[in-house]
């Protein structure tokens, strides 16, 4: 079997890892922005739960948080299937850390802007999506490419739970072929090949967005 | 709560190899720790280097273990070397992969305090007549390190969380005993909360000691 | 009825009184100065009137309504009043022509057409149309000023806030403003303006006010207020080279 061979066979399983790194992704965008837009309107009495959140999310294992979603759970009464698992452990974990880029992004905004639009009779809510979301966006590029990269990276613990992702097709094959060195090379290879796809579209999306004047943070 | 009870029985019970799994989980990210940050400042050295080809071979170190995930690194190793003969301990294969793998990072870390610099201060160094190696090792390297200071602690607690991955090449440290525990008992929601718990308990002793270092080292620099 | 009428007006901060019972008027068509030291309370006072600093005590009466009353609609007072900042607080993410479209689109609930033709006159108005796709970070000192009165004008306020209109521009910039105000005046628009520079108070105002310590040291004309002033605080603070400048 040739190398070409090897990475055609491992990239059956590509699919899956994009479809869980995208999950995890969108996941965790969610969560994140949530937390990091009630944190910004300061809700009462919220404060101390979205700082819980974030501190616990960022101090467990990944690998442990999916195991205590994908066998733990069960013993409770709750049986959740492989993606959703990844999306509750890797992606709230996301979650937590994006939750972070976006508060700093979100310092960075200009108070004296957030006072004109307040100065023109603009709502709260308003002021949020207009101003300050857009700008918000912008200066979270770098740090939000950061935290992709890394569900990437952490998108092969699916394997552990069943998916059939690329990790799993090659344990599948090096146990047939005994030819490891070759197989995980490949692997590797088609993970850095998934990782600078994923840096193009955001850089790409980023130049879409781009306005002078903003400078990474 | 009778549940819990018997839990704790079971986690008493075998609780000489959780504390070992544990020990071997902190000596791990100790060896880990200190291994990637001199790693690192290797790397450092490289990326600041005048020769071209140099400096995009680092360069391409850097990008390729941060886009590669850490596990096909160990698992690279751990299963495909003993093809050539060479069959290396989990220890071993995780002190490796980690090393080569916090490397990249924390680099990336110190070349972006390095970014940060007064450029003044190393042309004066420069300037007075220090060879260059003098002027990375008494001026460049210990004031990236300080600046570098916060994404070096957050690495640290990143290693310790990470260091659980070893577990998937047999490496036996805490997670794989608390695994272990389940799978005698079936508590594995109990199990793998108890596990998590005692991740966050470390994480936080991380961050209190991160936070004095991070005063006294940060702050004279930075205010 | 004067179109603004303080009495009274009280903030302080953390006990410490900003402004002491100050009181103003404003007629319509008319433009007023406000100056003093920095620190004086300059600021607060036109931030009190629109209610971005809630005041203390005292009473604003905006067109003969009681705007300090709790049930004050405060946003459709805001509305009312165009606030051009020291440093003219574009949104940096937005074009000039989409800094000014934003009030119109989401506060006068216009459609993109219609607003687009009035943020186009607006630019028009202050020469700025050919800068209308330039993102702030492109723009002049001068040029963001204009933005900002035009993003102002826009809204049809029935005054406008100036604070410190000068400060962030360089000197030749800053005679401009006083050109700029003065077209403002012919077309009749209400204007306050706060200020410590002496050349631009003289040149735009028949009235200025002297604040100190949060309190109205002194009203008057041009010639009463910087030239020979009673008052030896007043003298000093115009003080003697003041006409030089």
């Amino acid at each position: 079997m040739s190398f070409a061979q090897i990475v055609a066979l491992l990239a059956t399983g590509a699919g899956y890892t994009v479809l869980v790194t995208l999950a995890c992704i969108a996941t965790g965008l969610l969560t994140g922005l949530g937390i990091a837009l009630l944190g910004r309107l300061r809700l009462r009495g919220l404060g101390w739960l979205l700082r819980a959140y974030t501190y616990v999310f960022r101090g467990v294992p990944v690998l442990a948080l999916l195991f205590l979603v994908f066998f733990g759970l069960p013993g409770i009464g709750f049986n959740v299937p492989p993606l959703l698992a990844m999306m509750l452990s890797l992606g709230l974990v996301t979650g937590a850390y994006l939750a972070e880029v976006f508060r700093g992004a979100f310092e960075a905004v200009d108070p004296n802007e957030i006072m004109a639009a307040e100065a023109m009779g603009m709502r709260r809510r308003q002021i949020l999506l207009a101003i300050e979301m857009p700008q918000m966006l912008r200066f979270s590029v770098p740090g939000m490419l950061n935290e992709f990269t890394t569900v990437l990276k952490y998108s092969p613990f699916a394997y552990t739970v069943g998916l059939p992702d690329i990790m799993k097709q090659a344990m599948a094959l090096s146990a047939t072929t005994l030819r490891g060195l070759e197989i995980y090379l490949a692997v590797g290879l088609l993970y850095f090949a998934i990782y600078k796809s994923l840096q193009f579209l955001v850089r790409g999306i980023e130049r879409y967005f781009y306005v002078p004047g903003f400078t990474r943070l | 709560m009778s549940d819990w009870i018997g839990f704790f029985q079971d986690v008493v019970d075998y609780g000489p190899q959780i504390l070992q799994g544990l020990g071997n989980t902190l000596l791990l990210w100790v060896v880990m720790t200190i291994t990637g940050l001199l790693g690192s400042i290797l790397v450092f050295y490289l990326t600041l280097s005048q020769h071209r080809l140099v400096c995009r071979l680092t360069d391409a170190y850097i990008s390729f273990f941060i886009g590669t995930p850490l596990i096909v690194l160990l698992f690279l190793m751990y299963y495909g070397l003993p093809q050539w003969g060479l069959r290396l301990s989990p220890f071993t294969v995780a002190v490796i992969g980690f090393t080569f793998n916090v490397a990249a990072y924390n680099a990336r870390y110190l070349r972006a305090a390095y970014n940060g610099l007064d450029q003044e201060e190393l042309e004066a160094g420069r300037a007075q007549g220090f060879s260059s190696r003098q002027v990375f090792l008494l001026i460049t390297l210990p004031q990236s390190l300080r600046l570098a200071v916060p994404g070096l602690t957050n690495q640290a607690i990143l290693n310790l969380k990470d260091s659980s991955v070893a577990f998937l090449i047999q490496y036996t440290e805490f997670f794989a005993q608390v695994q272990e525990l389940a799978t005698r008992n079936f508590q594995y929601f109990k199990a793998y909360l108890m596990a998590g718990l005692v991740y966050l308990a470390l994480v936080s002793v991380i961050v209190i000691v991160a936070r004095q270092l991070e005063r006294r080292l940060v702050r004279p620099i930075g205010g | 009825m004067a179109l603004l009428e303080v009495s009274g007006l009280v903030k302080e901060f953390d006990g410490k009184p900003v402004l002491n019972g100050v009181d103003l008027s404003l007629e319509e068509g008319q433009v007023k100065v406000i100056m003093g030291p920095s620190g004086c309370g300059k600021s607060t006072l036109l931030r009190c009137i629109n209610r971005l600093v809630e005041p203390t005590s005292g009473r604003i009466l905006f067109r003969g309504e009681d705007v300090t009353r709790p049930d004050t609609d405060v946003r459709a007072l805001r509305q009312r009043i165009g606030f051009v900042f020291q440093h003219f607080a574009l949104y940096r993410h937005l074009s000039a022509l989409d800094n000014i479209k934003l009030g119109l689109r989401k506060l006068r609930r216009m459609s993109d057409a219609e607003a687009t033709d009035r943020a186009c006159h607006e630019l028009r108005r202050m020469d700025m149309e050919e800068h209308r796709d330039k993102y702030p970070a492109q723009l002049s000192g001068g040029q963001k000023q204009r933005v900002a009165i035009a993003r102002a004008l826009a809204m049809d306020p029935a005054v406008l806030f100036f604070d410190e209109p000068t400060s962030a521009l360089d000197p030749r910039m800053a005679r401009e403003v006083v050109a700029l105000i003065n077209q403002l005046f012919m077309d009749n628009v209400t204007m306050l303006c706060v200020t410590h520079d002496v050349f631009l108070a003289r040149y735009i105002s028949d009235r200025i006010l002297f604040l100190d310590h949060g309190q109205v040291r002194a009203e008057g004309d041009v010639e009463q207020l910087l030239d020979a002033h009673d008052d030896p605080q007043i003298r000093a603070f115009f003080g003697p080279g003041t006409r030089a400048r």
